[in-house]
């Protein structure tokens, strides 16, 4: 059974009367890759901060790998890894110091520091720059050395604050597959981002937030729990009048476009006969039938945006599969 | 302590690649001052022509000027060093990440002060040192013994007390200014506004043949001493995790 990496408890901040984050309560498995998403001042990186032993929570509670947040903050800080939102690298000194100076601050045994700090510089090909000073490499690369410092110590946990936030396509995508390849060795990474596309790349379970968590499940779960199973069904010709005729009572959220059909339905295994049956039976000659594929991106604005927005059963730019 | 020492190490690397402004501050200021100082006892002309009490006059209002010198470095040097320590960081945005390590926020503390104080210290002692080897060769024979002899306490005292005091005292206002501002030039020009009342204090001193006196300088030096604990009590404030977090901008 895997055990509990992360542990939040009605975790809330406030500053100056502000609510930052209110009552964040999660779970978050050893091994798991958990996404974080929410918009700007949604209070990722203020729970980041309180997990992380960063910042002292002004309600509820947290455990990182078994330890306190509240009781032992410097012994979390110990057990995680943090990948904050800008690099924050020394520039004027060289690749090497830079880590140098975490491992020694990590108090990495001498035996072990070279050989760590050169297993991540090799990892992220940044071995051949180690001695030049890192206002000289590009963004990416700074980037990528963030990441080796947070890796350092090999922590428990490991924080990823936008980690692709600012960078080019190219460094972009090298970032994620890092991360995709540390997913691997199963380490638990917890990954705010705004990339939607990102998160439901790399994640395993997703938490949406915005002040309180909103929902919280893998991208599959959190499509099917906002729209159901979603059927186009492609039509040869146009029918009159269809969606008042099309009375089933499983379906919710009929849209007709043309000799286009966009439902929800609940069980499609059970449904989808009755569904092309009752359509033949109207006089419909179907071409396909199939599901429509939302993406997390809906999901999000679902749950970000206005009452108002949030009736539009589907978005005339979705995807379809 | 360990930690202490790992980020003092890496203010000094950093220090040292730090430009011109540090340069400056740290170094070429104390050459200058410590090569007038040198020029000045030597360009005096035949002391051996003085009688005693005029002689006495002389050196007592060099030494003032001398001691003078002696007490800026102190003062000049750590604010070059403490401003660049904290704004440095604050540019750089790597505040968050060495916050989330293991280290504690005293040890930064510690760590920020001692890379400003230290070097700005052994600079004192040194130039001081200096300056001994060199006036105490050229001067002729039992000039140096007499000033030794009427200033000896003085300048123990500026070197000893009031040097550690003082640059304490700049080290931890110019830091407290350096959280409080966004440019690194703000802070270097408002920190050096902090020099002015002990170095106004000090000329004054030399006018009124104040300064070499050592119950005026122990004064000076507990004045200090009750400043650099207030001021320990606002940093502890400054320096909290949270407060560099949300409030250092």
């Amino acid at each position: 059974m895997a055990t509990c990496a992360i542990l939040a408890e009605d975790l809330s901040r406030h500053f100056d009367g502000r609510i930052a984050v209110d009552r964040l309560s999660l779970e978050v498995s050893e091994g798991e890759v958990f996404g974080f998403l929410g918009p700007n001042g949604a209070g990722k990186t203020t729970t980041v901060r309180m997990l992380a032993g960063l910042l002292a929570p002004t309600g509820g509670r947290a455990r990182i790998a078994g330890v306190d947040v509240i009781a032992d903050p410097q012994r979390v800080r110990s057990l995680v890894g943090v990948l904050t939102e800008s690099p924050g690298l020394y520039e004027k000194l060289s690749v090497w110091q830079n880590l140098k100076f975490y491992a020694d601050l990590y108090r990495l045994a001498h035996s072990t520091q070279s050989l760590q700090i050169e297993r991540y510089l090799k990892l992220f090909e940044l071995w051949e720059r180690c001695e030049d000073a890192v206002s000289t490499l590009s963004k990416g690369m700074k980037q990528k050395l963030a990441l080796a410092r947070a890796l350092l110590h090999d922590p428990k946990v490991l924080f990823l604050d936008e980690p692709t936030a600012g960078l080019d396509p190219e460094a972009a995508k090298t970032v994620r597959e890092l991360v995709a390849e540390l997913s691997q060795e199963r380490r638990t990474i917890f990954l705010c981002t705004h990339n939607l596309y990102e998160a439901e790349q790399l994640c395993d379970r997703i938490g949406l937030i915005k002040q309180r968590l909103l929902k919280v499940g893998t991208p599959t779960e959190l499509k099917r729990e906002l729209y159901g199973h979603q059927i186009v069904v492609d039509l040869k010709n146009p029918l009159e009048s269809l969606d008042s005729q099309l009375d089933l009572p499983f379906i919710r959220e009929l849209r007709v476009d043309q000799t286009r059909l966009f439902l929800s339905v609940e069980n499609p295994q059970e449904q989808n006969p009755l569904l092309v049956r009752r359509l033949v039976e109207l006089g419909a000659e179907i071409q396909f039938v199939r599901e429509a594929d939302r993406s997390l991106e809906d999901v999000y604005l679902q749950l970000m945006t206005s009452p108002l927005q949030k009736q539009r059963p589907f978005a005339p730019t979705e995807e379809v599969r | 302590m360990h930690r202490v020492w790992v980020v003092l190490l890496k203010e000094w690397r950093e220090a040292l690649k730090g430009g011109k402004i540090l340069w400056v501050g740290t170094v070429a200021l104390p050459m200058i001052l410590l090569g007038a100082s040198v020029y000045m006892m030597l360009s005096i002309g035949d002391l051996s022509a003085l009688d005693d009490e005029d002689l006495r006059l002389v050196l007592h209002t060099l030494f003032s000027v001398f001691l003078l010198y002696f007490m800026l470095f102190p003062m000049i040097i750590p604010n070059a060093i403490s401003v660049y320590a904290i704004m440095s960081e604050k540019e750089q945005k790597s505040l968050e990440p060495l916050l989330a390590t293991p280290l504690q926020t005293w040890e930064l503390f510690l760590a920020k002060v001692l890379s400003a104080v230290i070097p700005a210290v052994l600079i004192t002692w040194t130039t001081f040192g200096v300056f001994v080897i060199l006036v105490s060769r050229m001067l002729p024979a039992g000039v140096w013994a007499m000033i030794w002899q009427d200033f000896g306490v003085a300048a123990l005292l500026t070197l000893v007390l009031f040097a550690p005091l003082a640059s304490v005292f700049v080290t931890m206002t110019s830091m407290a200014i350096a959280t409080r501002t966004s440019d690194a030039r703000s802070a270097q020009l408002l920190s050096s506004f902090v020099v002015l009342p002990l170095a106004l204090w000090a000329l004054a001193s030399i006018y009124q043949n104040a300064l070499l006196q050592p119950a005026n300088l122990l004064g000076l030096s507990l004045l200090l001493l009750g400043l650099d604990l207030l001021l320990l009590k606002i940093s502890v404030k400054l320096f909290r995790r949270e407060e560099i977090l949300t409030r250092w901008r």
